[in-house]
C-alpha cells in the first residue's frame, strides 16, 4: 500500500478527479452569492411607492437634481420599509432553506421539511401563545425576555415538536418516512387545534396582532423584528456550518456515523436545536412560509450533489435569493396591493414537490 | 489487541449474547461463524459499542467504554451488512467519507488520491465518478469496503495496530471477488493490523482465518485454529446439520462439502 501511495505522488491543483464535485460546489457558492447581490439590488429598487434608490445614492454624493421633499420621502421609504424588508427576506429565506436541509440530513430523507412535518405549526403555536397569553398567564416570560419573547416562544414550540417527531418517527437510528409524514400531520393538526383555541379566546386587540403576525409575509418588516430574530438566525446559520461533516457521515446511518467518529447523540441534539432556532426565529417574524426548505436544497442537490459542506452555504444563499424574488413577485403582480408571500412560494413549491414524488416513485419503494 | 471478557448483551429482556470471551491479536484474522440468530452481529455491535453490554471489552488495552467516538474511529473501521444512501452520492464521495475521522495515516498530499487507491484495492477502478445508487449490490458492498479501508489505510499507525471489523464482507460477491476481498483482509492482517470478520462460508473461514470463533445460541461453542474448531462433532452441534470435514492434502487445511449433509433419498428424488 505504501508503495502505491508514493508512486501516485502529489496532486496538481488543477487536476480534476472523477466523482469529485467539490470545485462545482465552490463555483455554485460564488454564483449564488452574486445572484443574491443582484436580487438584493432588485428588492431595494422595486416597490409600489416608486421611490428611487438611485436618487438616494446620488444624493450621498451631492450630485442629484431631485427636489428635497421627494428625496426625504424616498429616504423614509428605503430606510424604514425596503431595507428592513430586504434584510428580513435574506435572513428568513436563508433560515428556511437551512432548517429544511438540516432536517433532511437529520432524518436522512429528502422530503423532510419543518413546514411539512408540523415543526412550523409548533413554532406558530408558541408565537400565538405568547401573543394571546403574554399579558396574563405567560406575563413573567414576556417580562423576562422582552423583545425576544415571541422568538423564544416560537423556538420552544418548534423544539418541542421536533423532539416529539424525532421520538415517534425514529427507531434505532432509522426514520420511517411514512411514520414521519403521518406523525407530522398529527402534530401539525394538534398544534393547529390548540392555536385555534387560543385564537378563540383572544381579545379584539390580540386578534389584530395575530392577523398581522399570521399573514405569512415580509410586509411587516421593521428594524425591531430584525433586532429580535436576526441574531438568532445568524447564530443558527453559523452553527449549522459546523454540522456539515457530521451530516455527511450521518447519511450512512447513525451506527456507521458513530463508527466514523461522530458523537451521534450530541450531534443530533445540536442539529435539532439549530432547526428549531432557525424555524422559530423565522416563523416569529414572517408566519409560515412554506416549501422554501424543500425546493432549494433539492434543486441544489441535483446540481452540486449532497455534500453538506457546499450544500449548506449554497442553500442559505439560494434560499435568501428565492425568498427575495418571491417577495418581489408578491409585491408586483397585484400592485399597489400585495399577495401574501406564502402564496407565491406555495405556487412554485407545490408542483415542485409533486415532481419530486413522481421522480422518486419509481426509484424507492416505501 | 481486541479483548472481550465475559460479554453479555440483553435486548428487550432477551439474552442475545451470554458470557462471550475472545482475543483477537494484531496480525491475525479472526473469523466468527455460527447459524442465523446465533449472535454474530450482536457480538460485532457490542465490540463497536453500538449495543450496551455487560462484561469487559478493550482495544489495545484500553477500556472501550472510556474511549471517545473519535478515538475508536482512529483505532478501528467497521463494515456494516448493508448500506442504502438517501442522497445521490458519487462513489468517490462515499469512499471519501471514510476520511471523516482524519487519521487514515497517509500524508495530506496523498489523501486526495486515497479513494482511487482504495477503489483499486476492491477491483473498482474507474468507478469513482459513478453514482452509488446505480451500482449492483456486490459493487456497493465493495465501495463500502473501500470506504472502510480509507479510514484505517495504514494497518499500523505510530506503532499502534488498527482493526477491521467486517460483518459478512463477501455476502453479495461473486467467487472471484470473494477471494479478492478475503485477500485484502488477509494482507491487512499480514501488515500488522487485526481483522474480525463474520463469515458464512466455512471454507473461506478455513482458508483465511488464523482462528475461528463458533457461536451457538449466543454462547461460544468453540474458539481456536480452524483445525481445532472445524470438526464433524462441533459443526453438527453448532449448525444442527450433519456434515463431514475433510482435509486438503498438502497443508492439511480443513474443508467442508455441503453435499455431505444432503440426505441420500433427497438426491435420488431429484435424479428421478
Amino acid at each position: 500500500m505504501t508503495a502505491a501511495l508514493s508512486m501516485s505522488g502529489g496532486l496538481g491543483r488543477a487536476e480534476r478527479l472523477a466523482g469529485d464535485r467539490s470545485s462545482l460546489g465552490r463555483l455554485a457558492i460564488v454564483v449564488l452569492a452574486v445572484l443574491l447581490l443582484v436580487t438584493m439590488v432588485i428588492s431595494m429598487t422595486t416597490g409600489a411607492s416608486g421611490a428611487s434608490a438611485l436618487n438616494l445614492i446620488g444624493s450621498w454624493f451631492g450630485g442629484t437634481t431631485a427636489d428635497p421633499a421627494a428625496l426625504l420621502r424616498d429616504q423614509t421609504v428605503i430606510y424604514n420599509i425596503r431595507l428592513p424588508r430586504m434584510i428580513l427576506g435574506v435572513l428568513v429565506g436563508a433560515a428556511l432553506a437551512t432548517s429544511g436541509l438540516l432536517m433532511q440530513g437529520l432524518f436522512r430523507n429528502p422530503l423532510a421539511d419543518p413546514g411539512l412535518v408540523g415543526v412550523s405549526a409548533g413554532a406558530g403555536l408558541g408565537a400565538v401563545g405568547i401573543i394571546v397569553l403574554g399579558t396574563t398567564m405567560l406575563a413573567p416570560l414576556t417580562a423576562l425576555l422582552g423583545i425576544y419573547s415571541l422568538q423564544m416562544a416560537s423556538f420552544i414550540g418548534g423544539l418541542i415538536t421536533t423532539f416529539i417527531l424525532y421520538r415517534v418517527a425514529t427507531k434505532a437510528g432509522q426514520t420511517a418516512i411514512a411514520t414521519m409524514l403521518l406523525a407530522g400531520i398529527a402534530i401539525g393538526a394538534l398544534a393547529g387545534a390548540i392555536t385555534g383555541v387560543l385564537v378563540y379566546v383572544a381579545t379584539d386587540s390580540q386578534l389584530r396582532d395575530l392577523t398581522f403576525w399570521g399573514l405569512g409575509s415580509l410586509s411587516g418588516a421593521n428594524w425591531t423584528k430584525i433586532m429580535a430574530s436576526g441574531p438568532i438566525i445568524v447564530v443558527a446559520l453559523t452553527a449549522s456550518a459546523f454540522l456539515a461533516k457530521g451530516l455527511n457521515a450521518l447519511t450512512l446511518g447513525e451506527a456507521t456515523a458513530g463508527h466514523l467518529g461522530l458523537p451521534v447523540q450530541r450531534f443530533k441534539l445540536a442539529a435539532i436545536v439549530a432547526v428549531a432556532a432557525a424555524t422559530g426565529a423565522s416563523v416569529a417574524v414572517s408566519g409560515g412560509i412554506g416549501f422554501v426548505g424543500i425546493v432549494v436544497p433539492h434543486l441544489l442537490r441535483l446540481v452540486i450533489g449532497p455534500d453538506h459542506r457546499y450544500l449548506l452555504p449554497a442553500s442559505a444563499l439560494l434560499g435568501a435569493s428565492f425568498l427575495l424574488m418571491a417577495d418581489a413577485v408578491s409585491r408586483l403582480v397585484v400592485a399597489p396591493a400585495e399577495l401574501p408571500i406564502g402564496i407565491v412560494t406555495a405556487a412554485v413549491g407545490g408542483p415542485f414537490f409533486l415532481w419530486i414524488l413522481l421522480r422518486r416513485r419509481n426509484a424507492i419503494a416505501w | 489487541m481486541i479483548e472481550a471478557y465475559d460479554v453479555s448483551v440483553e435486548i428487550s429482556g432477551r439474552r442475545i449474547l451470554e458470557g462471550v470471551s475472545l482475543t483477537a491479536k494484531p496480525g491475525q484474522l479472526t473469523a466468527v461463524i455460527g447459524p442465523n440468530g446465533s449472535g454474530k452481529t450482536t457480538l460485532m455491535k457490542a465490540l463497536c459499542r453500538d449495543y450496551a453490554y455487560d462484561g469487559l471489552i478493550s482495544i489495545n488495552g484500553r477500556d472501550l467504554q472510556l474511549l471517545r467516538s473519535i478515538e475508536t474511529a482512529t483505532l478501528r473501521a467497521v463494515l456494516p451488512q448493508q448500506s442504502a444512501l438517501p442522497f445521490p452520492f458519487t462513489v468517490r464521495e462515499v469512499v471519501a467519507l471514510g476520511l471523516t475521522a482524519g487519521l487514515s495515516g497517509v500524508p495530506l498530499s496523498a489523501r486526495k488520491r486515497l479513494p482511487e487507491l482504495a477503489l483499486a484495492r476492491v477491483d473498482l477502478n474507474g468507478f469513482a465518478g459513478r453514482f452509488y445508487g446505480e451500482l449492483s449490490g456486490g459493487e456497493q458492498q465493495r465501495v463500502q469496503l473501500a470506504r472502510v479501508l480509507c479510514q484505517v489505510w495504514m494497518p499500523v499507525l505510530d506503532g499502534v495496530p488498527r482493526y477491521l471489523f467486517l460483518d459478512e464482507p463477501v455476502s453479495s460477491l461473486d467467487i472471484k471477488h470473494q477471494l479478492m476481498i478475503m485477500d485484502v483482509a488477509r494482507s491487512f492482517a499480514n501488515a500488522g493490523g487485526g481483522v474480525i470478520a463474520i463469515l458464512h462460508d466455512l471454507n473461506l473461514a478455513a482458508m483465511y482465518a488464523d482462528q475461528i470463533l463458533a457461536l451457538r445460541q449466543g454462547r461460544v461453542a468453540g474458539f481456536g485454529t480452524p483445525s481445532e474448531v472445524l470438526t464433524d462433532a462441533l459443526l453438527a452441534d453448532v449448525f444442527d446439520c450433519p456434515m463431514q470435514v475433510n482435509h486438503t492434502p498438502a497443508p492439511g487445511m480443513p474443508f467442508v462439502l455441503p453435499q455431505s449433509a444432503v440426505r441420500r433419498d433427497a438426491i435420488q428424488t431429484k435424479v428421478a
